[in-house]
């Protein structure tokens, strides 16, 4: 049992092992499957979360690394899943294909946008497979003027 | 039979006069249901892929796939049979029958039918292409129904109501009635015989870049992928295969750890509380990935194990490239007779390798199976073929098999197989739980079905004025639609030829023949399929004579599509987007192309800078688009962008080859993809048209590869004559 903040949310969490990933006590145990499972070797990103605030790629970060931080997932980017800037900008560019990697896409993005970034020359190192990247950065430009 | 994923669209003509009912809409009542929430539905058959299905043996569809609903509440969905992998279907084919119902965006929901059985498949950009007019059809038919339904109420002539907005007005008295309050009357009512569509100059929604349906949710983690599917009680498998194609499970692992292991023969699974667990019984998750050792797994390896060999293919390919057997697929005049009669002869020889389709969203499949029903959760392009073999293993009939088709993490035709769901009922079989399987990356990479390697040889013989008199082209390809049993092996295949027969250009005699490679690597569909590797071997070749001729090869594409005036007008836009005639900064090269898949015509100009042995990069990419009627012009782009995106990493880095029988890649870290950091500027221009629409997803592939390979041979003098242009900078990551 390992107590976690979620989404500012406290919790009591039973996990099998102190060393299961985070991304998978999010999926299966907790049951916020907004994060998801690409690669497992921290190089596709889909699995980005929020860390005290700084992006980590949460497929090989161990739950116990989690605790006693802040975690934040994309269910945690607004209170109503609408109105964060990122999210807004995301919907009127229409971003995501697919979808599946934005998710990380997102959290990466918002780590720059908590920084007061402007987007000028920002890359985000996530994959996208159906290739969204251009609108990516339109958004994250776009959000920091909403 | 030659066999594709081609399929014509409806002709104009069809669209003028053939407003008969979409099969499956007969004027009868019983094609009317009461909704679950109240009101009705229309339902209907869309024709997806259809052509496709019957050749794979299964009924094309005629049964009901698709629904109109209109609730009592006024609330309208269009449920779809078909799946969602981010091209945009859902709200594109809702966006068809949201103009002919004469309502606005903000009162349509979409979503996917959850009614079995469905032999609908979403593959070779159909959706909109094959499903339009039908679409048209059934929602005229909805709202002809509304306003007799309104019409009867009133006791007035029909011709005196019309739609507006979710409502039918009494003209003369001004009288209203919401759609939700005409649904039970309009719901007893005989369908129209003959819907009326609402006439060009009145549309309002198609052609209009509307938000699709599907952002919101995409954006806050609601979407439910199949990977995110959770039962009661569910527990969680992973699965290994053998290290070598071909192999099998020696021995049945014995149960421990709480794991519970199920020999599937060709892979062991792991049944675990959790997903990790499982895959760490597998031996995955390694801080490299995983390796195919791993899990202490004791496996039989095939006899023919040193044989499954890139350098074995490669082999075969030449010999049946110089001494076939090969087939004719097409032949028009005497291209090897008028060789002798040419002024100038040139020849080359092609290849490409496998590919992955690298979906982001691994294979999985969730499955709950009690005695007498089967019910599964999957991210498939094929919940037919899903329903049937779930049947098969589990012995129920079809009708007890429901498949939920949930949002695909890409599918790009590797969700067109049901390899993963069917292991995930084997193992609903065997441990009797609910059960999500899901594949490890790893397993993703060593058991694709690989876009097949193809070798292309290619001759072009010119008169003393540059006019191709002969051209001869053959093809060596393992051909997919014989690996699955669609046709005997050896047999004439039209996929294979795709993109290298009924060429747009003025060629006065033309040979192209087909060698079946017997490789036996698993092949599948991969975006664009047979014009993936034929558009870059023909169009790298027209650059090769254009300049053998010492023509510009813009100039030279439209002497040779004289008499085509739509390949004209598409490459004209594309040069005029790319700046094709500009002056070129230092360093900077230019490369043109263009090719039509499932009957849309895309040319780019690709503009490339620093180009070495080693590297390049993509500046821009301008790519213009006739693809008949555009309905939503901001899906139409974001799929043009996409299919580029798609097209250069393969171009650029994307190979898979074989030794022992083994994939070389198991993860992202050795299959490069393009990131936001190697991104060029993408400019989309979509050619006006009113004809009928044709497809999206996937003609955005084809033309970047032979563009930027001729943008690669004018800045380096490097003709790329095989792909990718740099397989040592496949490495990604750490």
């Amino acid at each position: 049992m390992v107590t976690l903040t979620i989404n500012g949310v406290v919790q009591e969490v039973n996990v099998p092992s102190n060393e299961i990933p985070m991304l998978w006590v999010l999926r299966d145990i907790v049951g916020l499957t907004g994060t998801k499972y690409g690669c497992g070797i921290e190089v596709c990103g889909a699995c980005t979360i929020l860390v005290d605030g700084s992006p980590r790629k949460s497929c090989q970060m161990s739950v116990n690394e989690g605790v006693g931080r802040s975690i934040t997932t994309v269910e945690g980017l607004s209170p109503d899943g609408v109105s964060h800037p990122l999210q807004k900008a995301w919907v009127q560019l229409q971003v995501p294909q697919c979808g599946y990697c934005q998710s990380g896409m997102l959290m990466s993005a918002c780590a720059h946008y908590n920084s007061g970034s402007n987007g000028d020359g920002i890359e985000i190192d996530n994959l996208c497979v159906c290739g969204t990247y251009q609108r990516v950065k339109q958004a994250i430009q776009l959000a920091a003027t909403l | 039979m030659a066999i594709g994923l081609m399929e014509a669209a409806p002709n104009a003509e069809q669209m003028q006069e053939g407003l008969s009912l979409p099969s499956g809409i007969k004027p009868s009542r019983r094609q009317f249901l009461v909704s679950a929430t109240g009101g009705f539905m229309l339902q209907f058959c869309l024709p997806g892929l259809s052509r496709f299905a019957s050749a794979a043996g299964v009924p094309a569809p005629t049964a009901i796939n698709s629904y109109i609903q209109i609730g009592t509440d006024s609330r309208i969905t269009v449920l779809f049979g078909g799946c969602e992998l981010g091209q945009g279907a859902m709200s594109g084919l809702a966006q068809i029958a949201a103009e002919e119902l004469m309502v606005e965006w903000t009162q349509v929901k979409s979503a996917l039918a959850p009614l079995g059985p469905i032999t609908y498949i979403t593959g070779g950009s159909s959706a909109i292409r094959n499903n339009y007019l039908p679409l048209r059809q059934a929602g005229a038919a909805v709202r002809m129904m509304l306003i007799r339904a309104a019409s009867n109420h009133w006791g007035v002539s029909v011709n005196q109501c019309y739609a507006n907005n979710g409502t039918v007005i009494d003209a003369p008295t001004k009288r209203v009635l919401t759609y939700g309050a005409l649904a039970l009357a309009a719901s007893k009512l005989a369908p129209p015989a003959k819907p009326t569509l609402i006439p060009d100059a009145a549309l309002r929604l198609i052609g209009k870049p509307l938000v699709r349906l599907d952002m919101a949710d995409k954006t806050n983690g609601r979407a439910i992928y199949g990977i995110d599917v959770r039962l009661p009680g569910m527990v969680y498998a992973a699965v290994r295969h053998a290290p070598m194609l071909g192999g099998t499970l020696a021995s049945t692992p014995t149960n421990r750890n709480g794991v519970t292991f199920v020999n599937l023969g060709t892979a062991v699974a792991a049944v675990a509380g959790d997903t990790h667990s499982a895959f760490s019984a597998l031996g995955e998750g390694d801080d490299d990935g995983g390796g195919s050792g791993g899990g202490g797994f004791k496996w039989t390896t095939p006899p023919n194990a040193a044989q499954i060999a890139s350098t074995v293919f490669a082999t075969q390919a030449a010999t049946i490239m110089k001494q076939g057997p090969v087939l004719e697929s097409e032949v028009v005049g005497s291209a090897l007779a008028a060789k002798s009669t040419s002024t100038t002869t040139i020849d080359a020889t092609y290849s490409v390798p496998y590919l992955a389709h690298a979906c982001l969203e691994v294979l999985n499949c969730t499955v709950n199976l009690t005695p007498t029903f089967c019910e599964i959760w999957a991210p498939t392009q094929v919940a037919g073929w899903a329903q049937a073999a779930a049947a098969a293993i589990t012995g129920l009939p079809l009708a007890a098999v429901k498949v939920n088709v949930t949002y695909l993490g890409g599918g790009l035709g590797r969700k067109l197989e049901t390899d993963c769901i069917v292991q995930a009922v084997q193992i609903a079989k065997a441990i009797k739980k609910p059960v999500k399987l899901t594949w490890p990356r790893q397993e993703d990479f060593q058991r694709d079905k690989y876009r097949p390697m193809a070798v292309s040889y290619l001759r072009g013989s010119l008169d003393s004025s540059h006019n191709i008199v002969a051209w001869w082209n053959r093809v060596v390809t393992p051909s997919i639609s014989a690996q699955k049993g669609f046709i005997t092996a050896g047999a004439e295949d039209g996929g294979a030829v795709e993109g290298a027969v009924t060429l747009p250009y003025a060629m006065v005699n033309r040979l192209v023949e087909f060698g079946p490679h017997p490789s036996p690597v698993p092949i599948g569909w991969w975006r664009s399929v047979g014009v993936s590797y034929n558009a870059f071997f023909v169009e790298s070749f027209i650059d090769e004579l254009a300049h053998a001729t010492s023509q510009d090869p813009y100039q030279y594409r439209r002497r040779l599509l004289v008499n085509n005036p739509r390949f004209l007008a598409v490459l004209d836009a594309a040069a005029e987007l790319g700046g094709w005639n500009t002056t070129l900064a230092n360093g900077h090269a230019r490369g043109i192309a263009i090719a039509e898949t499932f009957g849309t015509v895309v040319a780019q100009v690709v503009e490339i800078s620093g180009a070495s042995a080693t590297g390049l990069r993509v500046v821009s990419v301008a790519c213009a688009v006739d693809l008949g009627r555009a309905i939503n012009p901001d899906s139409i782009e974001a799929q043009m962008q996409g299919g580029i995106v798609h097209g250069m990493g393969a171009a650029l880095w994307g190979h898979i080859t074989f030794a022992n029988a083994a994939a070389s890649v198991q993860n992202f870290n050795t299959y490069r993809l393009v990131k936001m950091s190697d991104m060029p500027t993408i400019k989309v221009k979509i050619l006006p048209s009113t004809n009928p629409p044709s497809g999206a997803g996937e003609p955005g592939v084809p033309p970047f590869a032979p563009a930027l390979a001729n943008a690669y041979f004018r800045a380096t003098g490097i003709r790329a004559r095989s792909l990718p242009l740099f397989p040592a900078a496949s490495h990604m990551g750490d």
